[in-house]
Order: C-alpha cells, then sequence, then structure tokens
C-alpha cells in the first residue's frame, strides 16, 4: 500500500467522519437537552442542502458559496424554532414513543413538502471554481473540497466546545443533559433552553446538509439514509454524549471507507454490525449512561381510561361474532381487488397486533419487526422454490424460524430499555435486511424471489385443497390470521399477559413480585416475532413474490403506525389501524403522489390530538356515555369472584 | 431462630461510604426498626438485603441460605417482601389487579402464556381477601394512579403480602400518610405479624411509633451501627441520645 493511496483513503473517511460529525452532533445534543431522538434530524439536513442549492442558484450565486454556507443553517434554524415551538413542545410530558411518531411525521411531510417545491428529481449543488479542483497531496490526488469539509468539521467542534464551557448557556447546557431534575430544580428557563438547543441542532443539521450536498446530491427522502446512519454513530457512541458522537462518527466513516475496499458488497452490514457488537458489550454505547427511567405524567396515566374501559361492558358475542361472519361472506359478492385488499389487511393486522403485544402490552418499543416479517417470508419463499416444501409445511416453519431469530436478537435487546431498545432491535433489523439485499447466492439479492409456488394443500390424505385463487387464498389467509389473532388475544388476557402489562407499568415493582422481568420480555419478543414471520409467510403466499425491500427499518415503521392510528392500548386498535393505514394507502396511492404527507399530517393529528387512536377515543367516550347513564359501575370480575 | 442475617455488609458509591461494615441479625417472627438519620443508609441497607444493589464485600443470609448478590426476584421467590420508600406500584392498573398480578406471580399461574384465565376466580376472592386486610377492598375497581398517598402505600403493602413472604421489609411504610392513617397501617402490621409469625423490618422517622411497636432496634449512622438492641437499651444509650435521639427521648 503506498502513501498516496492511505492519503487519499484516510482523507476521504475523514470527509466522511465530518459529515457524519456535523449531523449527529446536533442529534445528541438535542437529544442530551430534550429527551427526543429526532427523527427529522435527517429531514432537516436535507432541508440545509436544498436552502443551499437554492441560495447559490437564486440569490447569491456560486460566487457567494461561503455566504450560502452560513444563511442555508441559519434557515433551517427558523424552521426548527417553528417545529419546536408550535408542535414538540406540547408532548414533552408525553411517553417517548409519542415524541418519535411526531418527529417521523415530520419526516414524512417535509419529504414530500420538498417534493412539491424543489421536484422530484436529483439535484446537485455547483461549487466556485475554487472549490472544485483537486491538489496533489503525498503523490494522491485530493479534492480541495474534501480538504474544507475536513478542515471546517474540527472547527465546529472546536466551536461547539468552546460554547459548551465556556460560555454561561453551554454550561447550562450540559448541566441540564446530565442532570434534568436538578435543572430544574436551579430554576432554568427550560422552555427556552428546548428552543435554543433544538435549533441549534438544527443549525449543525443544515451545516451537514448544506456542505454534504455539493459533495453528494441532494432530492426528497436522502434524509432517510442519513438519519439511520447518524442513529448508529451517536448510539455507538452514547446518546446525548458529544464525544461519543466524534468517536462514532469517525469510527463509521472509518469503517466504511474500509468496507468499501475489504468487502464492497456487505460495507452497510459492517456498520450494522458494529453497533450491534458496540452494544453487546456496552450496552448504553461507548460513552453513554444507563438513562433515568421516566416517571409517568399526568397525561399518561389519564389514557389508562382507555384500557380499563373494555372490561366494563363485556360485548355481546354476536357483536364480537357479526363482523367474523361479514368477512366470511365478502368473497362472494366482491370482486378480486376487495379480496386481495382485505387479504392484505388482514395479513398487516396479524403483525400490528403481535407488534402491540410489545408496545401496548409490555412497554417495548421494537423497531425491528420487519426483520422476523422477512425471516418469515423468506422461509416460505426459499423453501417453496429451492427445496419443494408444500404450502402447509413452509408456512408452519415461516414462524419458527422467525421465533429462532427472535430468540437471538432479543437475547440481546431486553437487556436494553426505551430509545435504545428501539435501535438495536433496528441495527439488528438493518443487518438483516443488508444480508438479504446482497447475498444474492441466497437469497436472490435485490432481485428477491419470484415465482413462489403455492402448492394445494393436503391434511392428511384428504384430497389437495387449491388456494391458488384470489378468494380461496383470502380464506385461507382470514382463517390463519383468525386463529393467531384469537391465540394472542388469549396470551394478552392470561396471567402471562398481565404480567407483561405489570412490567410495562413498573418493571421494578414488577421484580419485586418475584417476576424475571427479562426473561417475561424475552419471552413476548418471541411470540411476537413468531406472529410477525406468520404474517410474513402468508404474504409470500399470497404475493407469490417478495424482495428485500419488505425487511427495510421503514417496514418497520408500519404496525407502528397502525398501532398509534388504531390506539396503544387497546386490543383491537392496531387491528382497526391496520385496516386505516392500508385502506388509505390503496385509495391515496392511486389518486395522489402525496400519500406519504397524508399519512403524516394523519400522524401529527393524531399524535397531537387523539394520542389513544380511534379506539381509544371510542372506547373513552362510551365510557362515559355509558357511565352517565349508569349501566356500568362494577368490573365484570366481580360477578366471578363474588 | 434467626432468620435473617447480615454480616460484615460494606457499600460504597464512589467515595461515600453509605455502610460501612454493617451487621444485622433478626429473628423469626421479630418487629426490628432500623432508625437513622436521613442518609444514615437504611434504604441502601433494604436495597443490599433484597438483591438492588450488590454489596461490596459482607453478605446476607436469609434462612440458612446466601442471597448475596441474587437479582430482587430470585430473593422474593425466597420469601421476602419489600415496599418502598417512594410509593411503586402500578398506576394505571386497578387497585384489584395490582394485588391480582403479585398473586399470579406467586402461585407460578403467570409463566405459561397459554394458561387461560380460569384460576382467575380462586385468585379473585385472594385479592379481595388481601384486599380486605389493608382496608382496600371498597375501592378494588379503582385506578391505582387516583388514590390518595396513604392508600397507595397500603396498596404497596398489600402487593407485598400477596406473596405471602416470611419476612417483610418496609422502607417508611408511614411516610406522608396522616397520624390516623399511620396508626391504622401500624396496628395492621402488628396483626399480621403477630397472627401469621410474619418477620418485619421496617425503617420510620416517627419515634412513637418506633418504639411502640418494634422488639429491637438497630441505628444507622453515616453508614455504620451505632447501637442495636432493645427499645429500653437503645433509650438508655448515651451515644444515640448525643447522635441522634438527643431531645426527642428526653422530652418524654
Ligand atoms: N444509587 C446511589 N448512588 C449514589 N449515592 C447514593 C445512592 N443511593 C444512596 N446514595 C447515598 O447514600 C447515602 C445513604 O442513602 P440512603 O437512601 O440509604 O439513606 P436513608 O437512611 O434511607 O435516608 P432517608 O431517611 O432520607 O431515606 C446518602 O448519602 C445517599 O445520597
Ligand atoms: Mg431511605
Amino acid at each position: 500500500m503506498d502513501l498516496s493511496f492511505l492519503t487519499v483513503q484516510v482523507l476521504s473517511a475523514l470527509r466522511q467522519a465530518a459529515f457524519l460529525f456535523l449531523i449527529s452532533s446536533g442529534l445528541t445534543l438535542i437529544f442530551g437537552v430534550l429527551n427526543i431522538l429526532n427523527f427529522a434530524h435527517g429531514a432537516l439536513y436535507m432541508l440545509g442542502a436544498y436552502f443551499m442549492y437554492w441560495i447559490t442558484l437564486y440569490i447569491v450565486g456560486t460566487g457567494g458559496f461561503l455566504l450560502a454556507l452560513v444563511l442555508a443553517p441559519l434557515g433551517v434554524a427558523l424552521i426548527a424554532a417553528v417545529i419546536e415551538t408550535g408542535l414538540l413542545r406540547r408532548i414533552y410530558m408525553q411517553e417517548e414513543i409519542y415524541q418519535l411518531l411526531l418527529t417521523y411525521a415530520l419526516v414524512l411531510i417535509i419529504d414530500d413538502l420538498a417534493k412539491i417545491v424543489f421536484g422530484p428529481e436529483f439535484k446537485s449543488i455547483p461549487k466556485p471554481d475554487v472549490l472544485s479542483g483537486s491538489v496533489t497531496l503525498f503523490g494522491g490526488t485530493v479534492p480541495v473540497y474534501t480538504l474544507l469539509v475536513v478542515i471546517l468539521a474540527p472547527a465546529v467542534a472546536l466551536l461547539l466546545w468552546y460554547l459548551l464551557h465556556r460560555t454561561k448557556t453551554g454550561k447550562v447546557v450540559r448541566a441540564t443533559s446530565s442532570d434534568r431534575e436538578m435543572a430544574d430544580a436551579l430554576g432554568i428557563n427550560m422552555s427556552a433552553l428546548f428552543t435554543l438547543v433544538f435549533a441549534f441542532g438544527a443549525i449543525l443539521a443544515g451545516l451537514g446538509g448544506a456542505l454534504a450536498g455539493p459533495a453528494r446530491t441532494v432530492f426528497p427522502g436522502v434524509g432517510t439514509e442519513v438519519i439511520i446512519e447518524s442513529f448508529v454513530v451517536v448510539v455507538i457512541g452514547g446518546l446525548g454524549n458529544l464525544w461519543g458522537a466524534l468517536i462514532g462518527s469517525i469510527l463509521i466513516g472509518s469503517l466504511e471507507t474500509v468496507g468499501i475496499i475489504v468487502f464492497p458488497e456487505f460495507e452497510m452490514s459492517l456498520i450494522y454490525l458494529l453497533m450491534v457488537a458496540v452494544l453487546v458489550v456496552r450496552p448504553w454505547g461507548l460513552f453513554g449512561r444507563p438513562l433515568k427511567v421516566k416517571a409517568l405524567s399526568e397525561k399518561n396515566l389519564a389514557m389508562e381510561a382507555q384500557e380499563i374501559s373494555p372490561v366494563h361492558f363485556s360485548v355481546h358475542p354476536a357483536v364480537r361474532w357479526a363482523p367474523l361472519l361479514l368477512l366470511l361472506l365478502v368473497p362472494l359478492v366482491t370482486g378480486r381487488f376487495y379480496q386481495y385488499l382485505l387479504s392484505q389487511i388482514f395479513i398487516a393486522s396479524l403483525m400490528a397486533v403481535a407488534f402491540n403485544l410489545l408496545l401496548g402490552t409490555t412497554g417495548l418499543l421494537s423497531f425491528g419487526q420487519a426483520a422476523f416479517f422477512g425471516v418469515g417470508a423468506y422461509t416460505v419463499g426459499l423453501l417453496a422454490t429451492k427445496a419443494g416444501f408444500g404450502t402447509l409445511p413452509a408456512l408452519f416453519l415461516s414462524p419458527v424460524t422467525a421465533a429462532a431469530a427472535a430468540a437471538v436478537i432479543g437475547f440481546f435487546c431486553v437487556r436494553l430499555s426505551g430509545v435504545h431498545f428501539a435501535m438495536l432491535t433496528l441495527a439488528f433489523g438493518q443487518l438483516i435486511f443488508t444480508v438479504a439485499y446482497k447475498w444474492y447466492g441466497f437469497t436472490g439479492g435485490d432481485n428477491g424471489i419470484q415465482g413462489i409456488p403455492v402448492k394445494p394443500i393436503s391434511i392428511g390424505g384428504l384430497a389437495g385443497i387449491d388456494i391458488g385463487s384470489n378468494q380461496a387464498m383470502y380464506y385461507f389467509v382470514l382463517l390463519v390470521v383468525g386463529l393467531s389473532v384469537g391465540l394472542i388475544r388469549r396470551i394478552r388476557s392470561s396471567p402471562f399477559g398481565a404480567t407483561l402489562k405489570a412490567i410495562r407499568e413498573n418493571g421494578q415493582r414488577a421484580s419485586y413480585l418475584g417476576v424475571n422481568v427479562k426473561l417475561y420480555q424475552w419471552t413476548v419478543f418471541v411470540i411476537a416475532g413468531a406472529f410477525t414471520g406468520l404474517a410474513g409467510g402468508l404474504y409470500a403466499l399470497m404475493e407469490k413474490a417478495i424482495s428485500p425491500e419488505i425487511i427495510h427499518w421503514t417496514k418497520s415503521a408500519e404496525p407502528v403506525f397502525m398501532t398509534i392510528i388504531g390506539g396503544i392500548y387497546t386490543f383491537v386498535g392496531p387491528a382497526v389501524g391496520a385496516v386505516v393505514y392500508i385502506v388509505l394507502n390503496s385509495y391515496l396511492v392511486a389518486w395522489t403522489e402525496k400519500w406519504a404527507l397524508v399519512l403524516g399530517l394523519v400522524l401529527l393529528t393524531l399524535v397531537l390530538l387523539l394520542p389513544g387512536g380511534v379506539v381509544g377515543f371510542v372506547n373513552e367516550k362510551a365510557r362515559q356515555i355509558l357511565g352517565k347513564s349508569g349501566c356500568i359501575r362494577r368490573w365484570s370480575f366481580s360477578k366471578s369472584a363474588k | 431462630m434467626v432468620i435473617l442475617e447480615v454480616r460484615k455488609v460494606v457499600k460504597s458509591f464512589g467515595g461515600l461510604r453509605a455502610l460501612q461494615d454493617v451487621d444485622l441479625s433478626v429473628a423469626k417472627g421479630e418487629i426490628r426498626a432500623v432508625i437513622g438519620p436521613n442518609g444514615a443508609g437504611k434504604s441502601t441497607l433494604f436495597n443490599v438485603m433484597t438483591g438492588l444493589l450488590a454489596p461490596d464485600t459482607g453478605n446476607v443470609v436469609f434462612d440458612g441460605e446466601p442471597i448475596t448478590g441474587l437479582p430482587p426476584h430470585r430473593i422474593i421467590r425466597k420469601g421476602i417482601g419489600r415496599s418502598f420508600q417512594i410509593t411503586n406500584i402500578f398506576p394505571r392498573m386497578s387497585v384489584f389487579e395490582n394485588v391480582q398480578a403479585a398473586l399470579f406471580s406467586h402461585h407460578g399461574t403467570s409463566r405459561n402464556p397459554l394458561s387461560l384465565a380460569r384460576g382467575f376466580t380462586r385468585i379473585g376472592e385472594e385479592v379481595l381477601g388481601i384486599l380486605e386486610q389493608v382496608g382496600l377492598a371498597e375501592k378494588y375497581d379503582l385506578s391505582a394512579s387516583v388514590l390518595s398517598h396513604g392508600d397507595q402505600k397500603r396498596l404497596e403493602i398489600a402487593i407485598s403480602l400477596a406473596s405471602r413472604p416470611k419476612l417483610l421489609m418496609l422502607d417508611e411504610p408511614t411516610a406522608g400518610m396522616s397520624r390516623f392513617e399511620s396508626r391504622e397501617t401500624v396496628a395492621l402490621l402488628q396483626k399480621i405479624s403477630r397472627e401469621q409469625g410474619l418477620t418485619l423490618i421496617f425503617t420510620e422517622h416517627d419515634m412513637d411509633i418506633v418504639f411502640a411497636i418494634s422488639e429491637k432496634i438497630m441505628v444507622l449512622q453515616q453508614g455504620a451501627v451505632i447501637a442495636d438492641g432493645t427499645p429500653a437499651e437503645i433509650k438508655a444509650n448515651p451515644e444515640v441520645r448525643k447522635a441522634y435521639l438527643g431531645e426527642e427521648v428526653t422530652e418524654k
């Protein structure tokens, strides 16, 4: 290896690290002070790049490049300040999931707005001549722009250090991020501080975008790629820790550069592998500390009404079975489109209901459910196409392999909680995604698997039942999903389920009941993984083709959306959410390209106005009305107990 | 017969020695108070005894078995119950469900995800029985989060009792209660101890209560045991008088 090659590679690694640091330093700063993991940080990065594009093109010209480099981040900060004061501020008291979701909704909205304003195509930002050339350094050719980036980022880091350690506000910021309650007690003006820090974090993201834009390109949705990388950086470094972000950026930047040379196929897998490895050894990241468990706030306590309510009025069996009867009749009167749409809804419902066993019941936010869905789908796809398995044996094995994957992944994840748990499940999920995406020899890589045969089902000598037709598939999916959801319901209402709820409410107290909390969490993680795998298996049979996109982390967000739409603390909520989500999706996609914008607005509205979801809202209203009329007072168990 | 034995336990937080060579020996059926000024290390001792913290050195023996360093859930299963200084319940569950969860765990019904809700009736009666004992039976269907502070404390005692412990540790069971409520709670604890032969270890800042019900008292100060004996001995101990009780005792 000669010096010129080394120089070029080192500088390229440093450039990558510099971009990563600019973005993740803001992310980690915001997390440290506001305790919010800002999904929209990638979108702010994108805005920085677009503003840069717009300002250099229409206002200052390429000659004012450096001026634009200052103006673009300030524009982003302005938008961030509006977001913080107008939206985020209203949900600081809510549980983490709502904060994550709000920032996620912002991603959807900002991405689509960017598409509307700037167009869907890739934009490249012109650099002034001085910055376009290259110089020779130790025999290697290095772009001048790379040098600028590599010098500017450490300068920003120094400035940050200075601001945090030498100014009064900086000291307040550091105090707040190390001890929130203490800062509260000292009478620090939290809301002003929050706005300031959020806007400042946005400046860093915007600067990252403005600086990276001319080197890379910018397009709507570019933030989605960036944000995951920066999550990896800040989680490896330790959430909320600026040093961690710096070290994490250098680690990831170097790994990406080395990875491209040594393992070009699995470069992305390496990153997630590193993240998993770090979190396995140091669950809170290299420089992180365990987070304090947040006390439940008043608002959250109010939501309890929604969960208790179903116990108050036991639904008449006729009412409960009527929908099922209706679903049995539907295919007789509708065409293929509705049969297919409903089958999709069934599968999504199974995934969402299984997911809510984790989120709503146990209080675990998994952001890697798509991995189990994918494992199940690929199990069926591979067994049916390559090993000649029959339909039922292949489908039967899909929850088994998914459960096995969940057992391994869950073993590491349940040691963490809250956002850390979410991030580790995300990393494992992405690890599986990148492997499936690149391993052409086994999974078919990004081509996926086509032409999955659906052989007639024969049960014990019975003649084969063909489920190849849309209608037969509908009934088959309905049967499998119906049985599964029934089983999940039983699990949830079992003493095991009651214990999960206790763990969600207060893990420490639960362990003082003699409950091995981690074991229960692991068990429910495996159970949810198995059902998710089964949903994936059904999906493979129904679609007869699969691609790695079904494992991508954005797919893991879907059950989260469905659950929040329907109602986190209700059993049927996630299924209702699945209906809303799939129906909205199918109709809106046909009708407008702005599906993400609509979804984002729906989520935003729900998070702000109806955090209990549609079903939660209905339950609460029903309880109020029935309660006033005196229909319900005591719980139903009293009949059996007395 | 000794049920709990703490030997030479040391626990430091950074430079702070929260417990220094603490010894404690509690007989079966005894009511034992652990007292000391704020920050003396009482809660830390409870945390070490119930596995929330591992001691730096020293060990804890319960019922003849070493339990040092075991996780809380294993210790609880051996027959220790505990309530916390800051109320520790399941806020968004009903009073009934709070105690029910404890019983599910105690009876082992919660381990099987597929077990039906069948055993609920029997357990339901048991729950109501326990709630009756602590005087919360009427409020069984309220959400635990809406209970008064005193009721929440009592609920926590009910939760701890549900796992039928041989030894119950109560960290300031009457903190924040009205005088009337405290009396009631103390009477309840005494009654349970007498009827069921339950061993009680508790911390308390109200000296009237301490001297009224304890059979033995241990005094901690800055992590060290400065006295351990019967109420009479403690009252007479000059070091305790000087260091801690001071005028509170001489007043009487
Ligand atoms: N987890 C911890 N980390 C660091 N220091 C701790 C921790 N827990 C307790 N301490 C310190 O150890 C000392 C003993 O605290 P402890 O809570 O045991 O006192 P206590 O006797 O229960 O006081 P109180 O009557 O106020 O409840 C105190 O100085 C406290 O600040
Ligand atoms: Mg204490």
